[in-house]
């Protein structure tokens, strides 16, 4: 089992001139601790204009800094939007390249589509399409890494041979992943020998039949890449605590501001009929008894909060269902102080993650493809 | 935390019906047709049209909407509404600004049962090849013409539909004024989708005085079996629905 972290970079309001700079130099704080205490890897989303939730549309950035700052933890964009409008597939392949290099290859390649008309239709994406063009994008992403020269002609897009340079660190080329939010889109990645990077929180049970089908499917892919990558990174939230009612009383508090602001958003779904997107994003996981507005949010089952006995035995409960790796959200719109923060990183380095470190030797990993 | 509304329901009340009681039946009405547009509304508006226990959606949303019932407990009519995208808490929802109907009966009822602000007008819903129209004319002037343009079947498992809020009074809201949760099941026979069109639209006969149509995003005209479902919910219109939520049943 390794352990990551994980950031949308929430900036609550009022804004002022400092509170978006506040929140990253917060954030790099604490990737340099998580270095430190032996985290595996810190990822970062890609999300344009969705207010308070997530203001970082510049991930590559954000990591960069998290690299150039650090010696060990892997960097991973989680996930960068395949989707030509928001992204040309050139550009996604060059930045990659170029930050696995900054980092001494130590990048990570998340791979999605986005789940809002908030971001999709600013950019005039259609949703009916982007299942399409993240299939073709995610076919093409190797080819550019690897080939002297590569060229194309889909729908997505269409270019004429050129040398598609730097070319990544890593050989033959960084590990692949796919966000799985869908349901079905962990048989989307296991047939292309990508790996699970899971972007919904909790629902253990559904989560094992999923995980379970994944790893059945993904032994007979058909990989996108030179690399099979069969590895299942779920998301959780951290708050870790001496004293297990005052870090489930703030983990809650941690949850449910995310999962307010997270249900703030127009989703896809909800705004543009289409089969391409059969579920209303984050939101039915976050609440799924829910249909008041009155209703107290659920805590899922396996979230990381409370003692470090308590978050031991709920990242037990991911190792039986098939997890390789947790990466978890440790603050939501800055309700947690950062000294906080801080704190329940360095406790659950020294309590928990000792505890899992034997089982890394039995994990997964990638593989080259036709091994 | 996201932004709220910041509407003063005070003068809307005056205009609002009052509600009978909330212990009414259901309506479940079969083969309905319902033609429904999404357009982005311009930021000016995104609070202050919506009550404080509400927020606005990002980006801020309008949804236009003519429905043909067939039947019903006071005979066939046609609802023509206006709302605006929101969230109830964590919960989709659209907020009546204001709603017609060709049936003074439906008007009355709606009114009683369910708070649904509705006058009497001549609406009407038409299918082409090509499009599909709804219209309110209110003294012989239109007042909405709202289109899909150029129908394409789709599945309805794709299509969403969000629950209403409207603005009501009741005799134990003390003054405040109730949000009434209407929230029908929508049983889809035939969906088709499209672009959404809309060439007439008078605010000031919506209550939508600012709310600008910026951005089209989708139409869909779908034949259903829905209606109007018992009360679950009611929420004071002036704190957040987090707190200000009453479950009836």
């Amino acid at each position: 089992m390794k352990f990551g972290i994980f950031y949308e970079i929430s900036v609550p309001r009022p804004w002022d001139p400092e509170s978006e700079r506040t929140v990253y130099e917060r954030a790099l704080e604490q990737v340099r601790l998580a270095d430190e205490l032996g985290f595996d890897q810190v990822w970062a989303v890609e999300h344009h204009f969705l207010e308070e939730y997530s203001h970082c549309s510049s991930p590559e950035i954000f990591l960069t800094a998290c690299a150039v700052q650090t010696q060990r933890i892997r960097v991973g964009h989680g996930i960068v939007v395949c989707v030509p409008q928001i992204n040309h597939p050139v550009r996604i392949a060059e930045r990659a390249a170029t930050l696995d290099i900054i980092s001494g290859g130590r990048f990570e390649m998340g791979t999605g589509r986005s789940a809002t008309w908030t971001e999709l239709g600013a950019f005039c994406a259609n949703p009916d399409d982007t299942k399409k063009t993240w299939d073709e994008i995610v076919r093409c992403l190797p080819k550019m890494w690897t080939q002297e020269r590569f060229s194309h002609d889909g729908a997505a897009f269409r270019m004429p041979p050129r040398a598609i340079l730097p070319k990544p660190y890593q050989k033959p080329h960084p590990p692949m992943w796919v966000a799985i939010t869908s349901p079905g889109t962990e048989i989307d990645g296991a047939d292309r020998g990508l790996g699970w990077l899971g972007l919904t929180f909790g629902g253990l049970e559904e989560q094992e039949k999923r995980i379970a089908e994944y790893r059945r499917r993904i032994k007979v892919c058909e990989p996108v890449g030179e690399v099979v990558n069969e590895q299942v990174n779920t998301v959780n939230f951290l708050y870790c605590h001496e004293d297990d009612a005052t870090g489930v009383a703030t983990g809650r508090r941690l949850q449910g501001t995310f999962g307010y602001m997270a249900a703030q958003l127009l989703s896809a779904r909800e705004a543009y009929p289409t089969p391409s997107y059969p579920a209303l994003g984050l939101l039915p996981q976050l609440r799924p008894d829910a249909d008041s507005p009155g209703d107290s949010v659920r805590v899922p089952d396996g979230l990381c909060i409370g003692s470090p006995e308590r978050i031991i035995e709920a990242i037990k409960k991911w190792e039986s269902v098939g997890a390789d790796r947790v990466n978890f959200l440790l603050n939501a719109m800055e309700v947690v102080p950062q000294e906080e923060v801080l704190a329940s990183l360095r406790l659950f380095a020294k309590e928990v993650m000792p505890k899992f470190a034997k089982s890394e030797k039995a994990e997964p990993a990638t593989a080259l493809a036709g091994t | 935390m996201p932004l709220s509304g910041t509407l003063d329901v005070a003068p809307r009340l005056a205009d609002a019906p009052r509600l009978d009681n909330y212990d009414t039946e259901a309506w479940e009405i079969a083969d309905v047709e319902l033609l429904s547009l999404t357009f982005e509304i311009d930021d000016a508006q995104m609070t202050s049209a919506l009550p404080p226990a509400l927020h606005p959606t990002i980006p801020p949303v309008a949804y236009f909407s003519v429905a043909a019932y067939p039947e019903s407990p006071i005979g066939p009519f046609l609802l023509a509404q206006v709302r605006i995208g929101c969230r109830a808490s964590a919960l989709p929802r659209g907020f009546l600004l204001r709603a017609y109907s060709d049936s003074p009966a439906a008007c009355d009822a709606l009114g009683r049962r369910w708070g649904y602000q509705c006058r009497p007008a001549d609406v009407r819903l038409r299918r082409y090849h090509d499009r599909v129209v709804g219209t309110v004319a209110v003294d012989a002037q239109e007042v909405l013409r709202a289109s899909l343009v150029d129908p394409q079947p789709i599945s309805g498992g794709s299509i969403f539909h969000v629950s209403t809020m409207t603005l009501a009074r009741a005799d134990d809201d003390d003054g405040r004024g109730v949000l009434v949760q209407v929230d029908p099941p929508y049983v889809f026979q035939r969906a088709e989708r499209g672009m959404p069109e809309v060439t007439t639209f008078e605010r000031s006969a919506w209550n939508a005085e600012g709310i600008e149509p910026v951005w089209p995003v989708t139409a869909t005209f779908v034949r259903c079996d829905t209606g109007f479902p018992r009360i679950r919910y009611v929420l004071d219109a002036r704190q957040p629905a987090r707190t200000g939520t009453r479950k009836l049943r």
